[in-house]
């Protein structure tokens, strides 16, 4: 009896530490939230500018004058064969399925892509997703680790111009980010974005005639489609990292109420035992008296 | 007075109203006053000046674009940082 009472009492102890570990990481995952997601917020009025500009430029007629907005031919047609995803995912664990959510999008993805006769080449960035693809035997191509939860623009810049400058010259088929999409905190779906060819936005106004335009739509737009481009990824990434800290407050919650209920029932197994030793040293006691008693 | 807005990729760096902007288009400094027609054109690299009151902000932008309509000016900047 006493052997088990010590028992109950270490696994108390010890659940008791693993849930104060799980409450200071929500915490913490909480404050990263609050920043991660101002700088989602922060970033949206460049998007939406860039979006409208290039919606009030483009024309039908200029769309096969840009490399970033043609549409390569197929690879049975002589197209390129070279396709890429990048995907995004975080460095840290301990935030629920988050990134395996990311991974199976990403695998599905590329499954797409082989079924159309592409070569698939995954860029990662996160530890997560590119720990996952080593281990199933896939070579990447990019492996940038040095990313983080507090992603910039230069960041999204050097993961994205090689990729740009290939498509340019015809090398590349297609570019996808896997992302997450930060819809709120508890809801960060992956999400795949075609980011090559350019999908133009639409719902432009049409440019005024007296608008000055210098040096002219065209090359305006030749100069903003790049832009755009980074931007996409930028997005990409700064939601990802926003989602990754609402999944693991969300993650970290659930296990500090596990831990709680973990706990009151651990508690209440040893206070049961405990009066159930005492009843019994008592009525041991009582009947030891009784029978000097007697 | 002219409504000016200046965006960087992470960020708004500037909203506010100012007499005159002055901004390094890419084929040279262009000053925005009241009244200017509407416009659009690509940024160079340089400073870009901003005149509200008797004061002045300075900001260092490369890349991006410059857009006038109706006496509001949006800088979308591909860098920028306070000079």
């Amino acid at each position: 009896m006493a052997n088990l009472s010590r028992q109950l009492r270490g696994r108390i102890r010890s659940v008791q530490n693993t849930r104060r570990i799980t409450r200071t990481q929500e915490l913490v995952a909480t404050s990263k939230l609050k920043r991660a997601q101002d700088r989602v917020v922060a970033a949206r009025p460049y998007a939406q500018a860039l979006r409208e500009t290039i919606a009030d430029l483009v024309t039908p007629e200029l769309m096969e004058r840009f490399p970033l907005l043609r549409r390569p031919a197929p690879p049975s047609k002589g197209g390129p064969s070279r396709a890429a995803i990048i995907l995004v995912t975080s460095n840290r664990g301990l935030c629920g399925a988050f990134n395996s959510n990311l991974i199976k999008e990403a695998r599905r993805r590329a499954d797409e892509l082989s079924a159309a006769g592409l070569t698939v080449e995954f860029h990662c960035v996160g530890r997560k997703g590119a720990g996952f693809l080593k281990y199933i035997g896939k070579k990447l191509a990019a492996d940038r680790q040095d990313i983080g939860d507090r992603p910039t623009a230069q960041h999204a810049a050097s993961l994205v111009d090689q990729l740009m400058a290939d498509f340019g010259a015809g090398h590349l088929a297609s570019l996808d980010i896997v992302h997450a999409k930060f819809n709120s905190p508890i809801s960060t779906p992956p999400t795949t974005t075609r980011v090559l060819p350019v999908e133009t936005p639409t719902g432009g106004n049409k440019v005024r005639p007296d608008y000055i335009l210098k040096p002219g739509p065209d090359a305006i737009l030749e100069n903003l489609l790049p832009l755009y481009v980074r931007n996409a990824i930028y997005r990409g990434l700064v939601e990802t990292a926003a989602g990754e800290h609402g999944a693991r407050r969300t993650a970290m919650k659930n296990a500090t109420d596990n831990a709680g209920e973990i706990l009151n029932a651990l508690r209440t197994a040893y206070n049961k035992g405990r009066q159930a030793q005492i009843t019994q040293e008592i009525s041991e006691i009582v009947g030891g008296a009784a029978a000097l008693e007697g | 007075m002219i409504q000016v807005t200046l965006i960087g990729p992470e960020a708004s760096v500037f909203t506010g109203d100012a007499e005159a902007v002055t901004v390094p288009a890419y084929d040279g400094q262009v000053g925005i006053l009241p009244n200017h027609a509407p416009f659009m054109t690509l940024l160079g690299k340089g400073t870009l000046t901003v005149k509200q009151g008797g004061a002045e902000h300075r900001f260092n932008v490369q890349g991006g674009f410059l857009q006038v309509v109706s006496n509001r000016v949006r800088v979308v900047a591909e860098q920028v940082a306070p000079a």
